[in-house]
């Protein structure tokens, strides 16, 4: 049998290739990227990053409908957008293996929130999956597919940001090619209007019941029995390779199907412990089952509802439950040293953005997600609110009316992204224009740098104009004026001077402007221009440049000169310009070297 | 018997294919491996970390608190911040390259010189600026598997855990493009030989 180390996120698109999946849809957000990044990389099956995840999610329903068995993976948050056709779509008997690939965040690393999508798999009467380790990720994708069709249920496969991106062994099996049936005709099942909802309300509850029935003796949970001991565990996921490191005197009952539990099975396995704990991350999920089933059970009074559980914390919480008599991982402080805040790469086109906002008078700036999220941080901290994707404009638009209703004329900025754009902008560009007034002073600036950057650049609806590759082909400028927007600019922020001035015009103008900043990405489009020196004897230390917080910049102390001067370091330098454009004394010029030949990528 | 080594460095400097070289060398011996990489904003400057641990059964893919027998620091500030991590008198291989964060080039924070210098009287540390071998050899991307050489050398000096020096060559051909195979050869070589 062959072996490969696979990530969490890899070894589910395997499982779904080895499966016979066939359509694969997805919007990237972290953590779940990788999957559909890898199911491209198996040409049988068809995959996409839609424009968002209802989309994507449409799409997977679109393949399983005619029998194909079909993935969408998303972050948690994606969950909330296309909850709409899921929760219609739950009603309809599945016929090719639908799965949901939900990738949750507990801790936060890279998410607005830390929403735990169990709940939402109850909500939508769906089983979920919960695999602790590589290997478990690509079975329990082939498990749930077949559960899929056998249950005729879309299932769940609930994963968290470290599964996604932590590496285990995996066995590699060859794939199985699966028919496909062809749609269903018989519209009672599929067209969900009230007359034909009804029934299936209690063909849901039926299912979940089935469900059940094969919980009861799943392979998917393991009890592990320790002889002597009073307690037992309950637990899922990676929380249980965190638990078993702790080597305890303890019996585990290991949940792969998290939902639902089998009343029956739940009952004769906690009836021979004194003690039930439920360990888990996040809500207390599965702790609430065993609670509604009248079993007695501890969980959340030990372990906390926020954050990851590592090692130390849950032996922590067994010395909190009594469990343990001594704690034997030691106390480390973290070191407490310098932050190091994650930056606008070098070349960044958003520095010279916010380099902009930071010196005009715009001061209330309402954020999106992307890239640009950063700019809350230091060094440009000019982000007032940051809610969720495409959120900016429809914020802005009520922020304007309450701020001119109380006779406060301070002009507002919107920031959005082209591939936020294209996510979930577009309706609420559509609803700036209902009951627009003229004299309305908002400013939009799109940061279009032609591809879904954050996520490691993928692309969206405009980079077929810039790759050839890709195929979409939306120009931003020729929709919105389609649209009905009369006032929209583009630009290249990189002339610096020349966006300064049109910015500061717009931002004066009493009405509604679109500015199209046009930088590409300097990551995912390799910018690698000449390198930028100070001359420390022109320098006149005033920081400017260093205050774009380009990290090749820092003030340093040159042989024979008293006060420290800026200097760039060549080595990282890519040559984008800006602090050579804000210096304000021309201390700064380019060399005319070429940089060493950057074709061999390591 | 398991080695648990951590990786610290800045956004951007390839710690996740550090990580994949060293995850497929041990699978290739024949050892149980996990392994983390960060999660959360990593291509952007920010402090990146990853982790891998062999032996014979692994479960967690997570270290514990003073559980490190090597930390791989691509970044000395970096480095510094993760050495709690590790066992009393255990590896620390540091990659010396300084990438300044925002208060140290906003002056708001001094480096912290001091501190990273006095690592080597509580662990056996060896530093290279790899960043400029790197260079010399032809290429700064090649740094990391510098590091990987001298990691190689140390995990055959612990014996805990060491892996064939083909058996790394053949992980290190996978990972980097095919013209870039005799330079990272001799990447791995420099790294392993280097002495302090």
């Amino acid at each position: 049998m062959k072996k490969r180390m696979l990530t969490g996120n890899q070894a589910i698109s395997r499982g779904f290739y080895e499966a016979g999946g066939l359509i694969a849809s997805s919007y990237p957000g972290s953590p779940a990227v990788g999957i559909i990044e890898n199911t491209k990389t198996y040409k049988e099956v068809y995959s996409e990053f839609s424009t968002n995840e209802k989309v994507a999610l449409e799409v997977a329903i679109g393949g399983s409908f005619n029998g194909a068995r079909s993935m969408v993976a998303m972050k948690h948050v994606g969950l909330n957008i296309s909850l709409d056709p899921l929760m219609t779509f739950t009603e309809t008997p599945t016929n090719g293996g639908f799965l949901l690939v939900s990738g949750d965040d507990p801790g936060l690393s890279s998410s607005q929130n830390e929403q735990d999508n169990r709940n939402l798999g109850k909500f939508a009467n769906i089983g979920i999956l919960d695999p602790s380790d590589s290997g478990e990720a690509k079975d329990f994708t082939k498990k749930g597919l077949e559960i899929s069709e056998k249950y005729s249920t879309p299932m769940m496969l609930r994963i968290t940001s470290r599964l996604c991106h932590s590496r285990s062994v995996v066995n590699i099996k060859d794939r199985v090619e699966k028919n496909q049936s062809g749609m269903d005709l018989n519209s009672e099942n599929y067209c969900m209007i009230p007359a034909n909802s009804r029934d299936k309300q209690y063909a849901m509850k039926e299912r979940i019941k089935e469900l059940g029935k094969f919980a009861y003796d799943t392979d998917l949970n393991k009890l592990e029995i320790k002889k002597g001991t009073d307690t037992l565990v309950i637990t899922s996921g990676l929380m249980y390779n965190n638990l078993k490191e702790l080597d305890l005197d303890i019996s585990i009952w290991k949940l792969g199907l998290v939902y639902p539990i089998s009343k029956k099975k739940a009952k004769e396995v906690t009836n021979k412990y004194k003690k039930v704990i439920v360990l888990e991350e996040m809500t207390p999920f599965i702790e609430n089952e065993l609670k509604l089933m009248g079993i007695e059970c501890m969980g959340k009074e030990y372990f906390s509802f926020t954050k990851e559980l590592d090692i130390k914390d849950i032996e922590e919480g067994f010395y909190k439950a009594g469990l343990i008599k001594n704690k034997h991982i030691e106390d480390v402080e973290k070191v407490d040293t310098v932050k190091r805040y994650p930056v606008f790469c070098t070349g960044c086109p958003h520095r010279p953005t916010f380099d902009i906002i930071k010196k005009s008078k715009a001061k209330l700036i309402i954020g999106d997600i992307g890239c640009y999220s950063l700019a809350a941080l230091p060094p440009f901290e000019k982000s007032n609110s940051i809610i969720s994707m495409g959120a900016s404009i429809g914020i802005t638009k009520g922020l304007r009316k309450a701020m001119d209703s109380n006779d406060n004329d301070d002009p507002v900025v919107a920031v959005i992204g082209d591939g936020t754009f294209f996510h979930s902008g577009i309706p609420s560009f559509i609803n700036l224009l209902h009951q627009k007034k003229d004299n309305e002073n908002i400013t939009i600036l799109i940061l279009d740098n032609r591809t879904t950057a954050m996520t490691g650049g993928q692309h969206n609806a405009s980079s077929g104009n810039y790759n050839k590759n890709d195929d979409m082909k939306v120009e931003i400028k020729t929709l919105l004026e389609s649209i009905g927007f009369k006032r929209v600019s583009e630009i290249d922020q990189y002339n610096y001077d020349e966006t300064k001035k049109l910015f500061k015009q717009e931002l004066n103008h009493q009405g509604l402007s679109v500015l199209i900043l046009k930088g590409p990405c300097a990551l995912k489009y390799k910018m690698n221009k000449p390198h930028f020196y100070v001359d420390p004897k022109i320098c006149i230390s005033c920081r400017t440049c260093v205050k774009t917080g380009c990290p090749p910049l820092k003030m340093i102390k040159y042989e024979g000169i008293d006060k420290l001067k800026s200097s760039i370091d060549s080595d990282i330098c890519v040559g984008c310009s800006v602090c050579a454009q804000v210096c304000p004394v021309n201390a700064i010029k380019q060399s005319k070297k070429d940089k060493e030949d950057d074709s061999i990528d390591n | 018997m398991t080695t648990n080594i951590m990786l610290a460095g800045v956004g951007g400097q390839g710690l996740v294919i550090m990580t994949d070289i060293i995850c497929e060398a041990a699978m290739k011996d024949g050892y149980d491996v996990k392994s983390n990489d960060v999660i959360g904003l990593s291509q952007r400057g920010g402090m990146v970390w990853g982790n891998v641990k062999i032996g014979k059964k692994v479960y967690s893919p997570n270290i514990k608190p003073k559980d490190g027998d090597i930390l791989l620091g691509m970044e000395p500030l970096e480095t510094y911040r993760w050495n709690t991590i590790l066992k009393d008198s255990a590896t620390i291989i540091m990659n010396s390259k300084r990438f300044d964060p925002i208060p140290v080039q906003q002056e708001k924070k001094d480096y912290p010189i001091k501190e990273i210098k006095r690592l080597k009287d509580k662990y056996n540390t060896t530093e290279i600026n790899a960043f400029d071998e790197g260079v010399k050899l032809g290429k700064k991307q090649v740094a990391n598997v510098i590091l990987i050489g001298i990691l190689a050398r140390h995990l055959e000096k612990l014996d805990l855990t060491p892996i064939n020096i083909d058996t790394w060559k053949e992980a290190i051909s996978e990972n980097v493009p095919k013209k870039a195979i005799d330079m990272n050869m001799k990447a791995f070589d420099l790294g392993y030989n280097y002495k302090n």
